[in-house]
């Protein structure tokens, strides 16, 4: 039985049944891909930008591994035999999968620019529009054919995609914590909004590889300053656990990333591993113990697969890089050992995490929201489609 | 059953009895009312066994003239019962022996307890059965033996005791603010009862709370005050001897050493009580204080016990406080009921200085990551704490709004990060000169408002307050060394001179209640506070019982009388019962 499709808004999913028009089967699939990527597009939210963040979290942490360094530990030098290889293939696949996703979020930015907006008045989702900006400045730091060196291609792309996203993000965001009636911090603030802290340390950090220092350090005290009261807005709680569902707990994860970063942004500013880095390199390492000792804290939200599981990884890989920069700097084994260690959990998280992900992506795309975040009208809509899909009569 | 039909008989025997009724309002000290209870029903005794078999059944079915004999049967009961089991409470068994005088009925306003049973104070097996809620797995033993013997009690009688059973666990902290006030936590609130009888005196475990060790702290950091004295250069022209630090050191062994094994033993037999210090947000903060004392002790040291300490011994002492510092911080982050914004109260500081504590050490032994680490650790928690206090949210509810002396807790931790940093650095540079000016700042700020520290009621708490002031003389006296001349020097000197006084006017006050007022131990409350609140006609039946008692009240606030406070409680209690019926 051929599926019919009643209207152009209607979204008729093909059930498996043996074709007996093939001509018209052909038709419908072919408007059935259209819907299906409308579909896809309504229900693409920044969020998703985690994957390519983790991707490109990954592929930096790999460079970085396989770069020149000064250790001389046979732990590292052995981590070196890794084949160069892998890694390219590892850079390609996180820039394809970065395309693909900011091509289409581009088109839902253009064709549903109502649901870009509600994003943008979320408390949550508003912080994952930095997501784009900061996969695009990892995927060009960790870039095997780059190098700050060829530099005005380096700069003109660090511009496009540092400073005027975040530089207006930042204006708009910080602007609005401390202005705004209703969007002050108090009322807004959950642990995703480190990633606007996030943002401006990456781009710090590429700052200060192509050697512009002022910049460099503009960015960072920005990203600082407002860590800072962001750091303590959070552990203050003021209204509890109750500004975050529970399925977005992995994002808990965050409070270990952010020190991270601006510990690695401070080195690339500093020149090397100093006392300040390795101040915010411990505290980045006790909040990551302190949360891998709660568990419970985690339990709700790993029920069920969501792609805010991808939250995990980024922060992991943040973490080992900057486990693997102290190694460098304190020379010794117990260092060494810690590292060894947080690399291994992170490229342990981020291959389960893959593999999840496309064990679940046929179910993703075809079927019920899965998303936390995903907002009334695009749950509304899956509810639909997932109605129509019956068997339907011939015309 | 029977304790209905007790109630019953009793209510018929009051109107027909032969003796003397008795003034409606009588104030009733409990050796009155002891011979009351004497003949409470049997399933109070069996109960009460603390685990063991009933040895005695004695029907008590309708006593409708108490007599002798009956009295006489319940003491036998009790006497067999008591030398059976040996309880922990010694001195209490020989306080209260019940009297065998002739039982009488007492025309009560509220029948003191007499339906249930439990109520009377003084009953010994009534205090330890309530007690053992606070023992070491005994509230599961008495659970067991409720089941056990469940059908034959009334409902009443199980549910009082599943509750007081059950109050023992975890409350939540909401109770802790809403039964407590005062700086401390340590006051119940008039409206609130307590689960153990207050007019009688508990078993001395029960009474020694964790605050204890404040004294550790505040004599150990002594002992390192005048360490660095006798050895920082620009102290040196005072010429003060390493003696006095031989001395204060030993005594601080020994103060360490007794005040950690009478606490492992409450540990080991009060686990249940030292469960419900935990929960408590402000004596929570003081289980950081063994270790803070041990740090002190290490750091210390006289030359001639040891000149350096081995390495291990820095790591022993940090782990069981990583341990602990991620359980609190965490539960900070995690929000939930004990989120930072509803619990920060300025003990919490005694949480963030262990860090600075252990970099100081640390440092001073020749580490360098592991300090470092703890200084993070410390420096990014303090930031927080810091601005939370200094916000007072409204959120906030243990802020005392007068000035207390646990606010010098502000001045600890900058000047202990103070030295830290010089250490971790090597020299007194511009971030220990930031931090110990802040710290500077605070004490004058709170020393000039010293008029506003009086009226409290003194606490053994307190000795954990003069630390700050001695840490923030150690840092002056660093600073001094660093940046040498007059004005420094005079003020290492005047510091030094500070809190030394300090000290010593506590120690005195200690000894006076110690020995003079016996006093040092009260009561503590705190900690056996009920698992909900008491119903509003308790409110109701003390406003119909004594109208003109709000100055009473207003008294037991003030805790001024101890008398007053009796008063209370003992009115109290029988109304609480009542309700429950």
């Amino acid at each position: 039985m051929a599926a019919v499709v009643t209207s152009h808004a209607e979204l008729q999913l093909v059930v498996d049944t043996p074709a007996v028009d093939s001509g018209g089967v052909a038709v419908d699939r072919i408007q059935c891909s259209s819907c299906l990527i409308s579909t896809i597009l309504t229900k693409l939210h920044a969020g998703y930008f985690r994957v390519s963040l983790s991707l490109g979290g990954q592929a930096l942490l790999w460079k970085t591994l396989r770069g020149p360094t000064d250790d001389t530990h046979t732990l590292r030098q052995t981590l070196h035999l890794f084949h160069p290889t892998a890694f390219t293939v590892l850079w390609c696949f996180s820039f394809f999968a970065l395309v693909l996703l900011s091509v289409l979020y581009l088109l839902r930015c253009l064709l549903h620019f109502k649901m870009v907006k509600e994003e943008f008045f979320h408390h949550v989702g508003v912080n994952y529009l930095f997501a784009p900006s900061i996969s695009w400045l990892l995927l060009l730091q960790s870039a095997p054919f780059f190098t700050p060196e060829n530099h005005y291609s380096y700069v003109v792309l660090w511009w496009v995609f540092s400073v005027l996203p975040i530089v207006v993000l930042d204006v708009k965001i910080y602007g609005q914590w401390f202005t705004k009636g209703k969007k002050f911090l108090s009322a807004v603030a959950n642990p995703t909004s480190q990633l606007s802290v996030i943002g401006n340390l990456v781009g710090a950090q590429a700052a200060a590889n192509m050697g512009w220092k002022e910049s460099a350090i503009g960015f960072f005290s920005l990203g600082m300053v407002h860590y800072l009261v962001l750091f303590v807005t959070l552990y203050q709680r003021l209204s509890g656990t109750d500004r975050l569902p529970s399925m977005l707990r992995p994002v808990f994860f965050l409070f270990f990333a952010a020190p991270s970063m601006a510990s690695l942004a401070w080195q690339s500013i500093a020149g090397s591993f100093d006392t300040t880095s390795k101040l915010l390199f411990f505290l980045s390492l006790f909040l990551f113990m302190s949360l891998v000792c709660r568990p419970t804290l985690f339990k709700r939200s790993m029920r069920r697969f969501s792609v805010a599981w991808w939250a995990y990884s980024f922060p992991l890989s943040m973490l080992a890089l900057a486990s693997m920069e102290y190694a460098e700097e304190v020379k010794g084994d117990i260092p060494h050992l810690i590292m060894l260690l947080l690399l291994a959990f992170s490229v342990l998280v981020s291959i389960c995490l893959v593999v999840f992900t496309l064990l679940n992506s046929k179910i993703q795309l075809l079927s019920v929201c899965f998303d936390p975040i995903s907002s009334f009208v695009s749950r509304a809509k899956c509810f639909t489609a997932h109605q129509n899909e019956q068997p339907s009569q011939t015309v | 059953m029977d304790k209905r039909e007790n109630h019953v008989s009793i209510e018929l025997q009051e109107s027909a009895s032969a003796e003397p009724v008795p003034e409606l309002l009588k104030l009733i000290t409990s050796s009155e009312v002891v011979d009351f209870d004497s003949i409470m029903p049997e399933s109070e005794t069996s109960v009460s066994s603390n685990g063991h078999q009933r040895k005695f059944s004695i029907s008590i079915s309708m006593p409708s003239s108490p007599t002798g004999a009956t009295s006489a049967g319940t003491k036998n009961v009790l006497d067999v019962e008591y030398n059976g089991k040996g309880f922990n409470d010694s001195s209490s068994v020989k306080a209260s022996k019940p009297k065998p005088k002739g039982v009488q009925f007492l025309s009560q306003p509220m029948p003191k307890g007499s339906v249930f049973g439990e109520a009377a104070p003084n009953i010994k097996k009534l205090k330890d059965k309530r007690f053992n809620s606070f023992k070491t797995w005994s509230g599961k033993l008495e659970r067991q033996l409720t089941n056990l013997r469940g059908r034959q009690q009334s409902e009443s009688e199980s549910e009082e005791e599943s509750t007081q059973n059950s109050g023992r666990e975890v409350l939540p902290v909401d109770r802790y603010f809403d039964a407590l006030e005062g700086p401390e936590l340590e006051t119940l609130r008039a409206s609130e009862e307590i689960v153990l009888p207050d007019d009688k005196t508990w078993p001395f475990l029960l009474r020694y709370p964790i605050s204890s060790f404040g004294i550790c702290l505040g004599v150990s950091s002594q002992a390192v005050m005048w360490k660095t004295l006798a050895t920082a250069t620009s102290t040196k022209f005072l010429h003060i001897s390493l003696t006095v630090n031989l001395i204060l050191w030993w005594i601080s062994i020994t103060l360490v050493a007794v005040v950690s094994s009478i606490y492992l033993t409450k540990v080991v037999l009060y686990f249940e009580a030292v469960r419900s210090e935990y929960y408590h947000p402000i004596r929570i903060n003081f289980f950081f204080a063994p270790w803070i004392a041990l740090l002190f002790l290490a750091l210390g040291v006289p030359p001639s016990v040891a000149t350096t300490l081995p390495v291990a011994l820095w790591y022993v002492l940090m782990t069981p406080f990583l341990f602990l510092e991620l359980k609190i911080y965490g539960q900070w982050m995690s929000g939930g009921q004990r989120r930072l914004s509803k619990v920060a109260n300025p003990t919490n500081h005694l949480s963030v200085v262990g860090n600075f504590v252990g970099a100081l050490l640390g440092a001073s032994m020749g580490l360098k990551e592991g300090p470092i680490f703890f200084f993070a650790v410390g420096l990014a928690h303090y930031t927080v704490l810091f601005v939370t206090l200094y916000q007072r949210l409204p959120t906030n509810e243990t802020l005392p709004k007068d000035l207390h002396p646990v606010f010098f807790l502000f001045v600890a931790a900058p000047s202990v990060a103070s030295m830290a940093w010089a250490n971790i650095q090597g020299s007194f540079d511009y971030g220990s000169r930031i931090a110990y000016f802040i710290a500077l700042f605070l004490y004058f700020s709170l020393a000039v408002r010293v008029n506003f520290f009086r009226g409290f009621k003194f606490s053994l708490a307190w000795w954990a307050y003069t630390f700050p002031m001695t840490g923030a003389a150690i840092a002056t006296m660093r600073y001094s060394s660093a940046v040498t001349n007059v004005l420094t020097q005079t003020l290492s000197v005047i510091l030094s001179v500070v809190a030394t006084l300090t000290v010593t006017a506590l120690l005195v006050t200690t000894i006076v209640h110690a020995f003079v007022l016996r006093d040092l131990f009260p009561n503590d409350i705190a900690i056996a506070i009920s698992d909900r609140k008491p119903k509003p006609q308790n409110k109701w039946f003390n406003l119909l019982r004594h109208g003109s008692s709000d100055h009473d009240i207003e008294t037991f606030l003030k805790f001024t009388n101890s008398e007053s406070k009796d008063i209370e409680v003992a009115l109290k209690i029988p109304t609480a019962e009542a309700t429950r019926v």
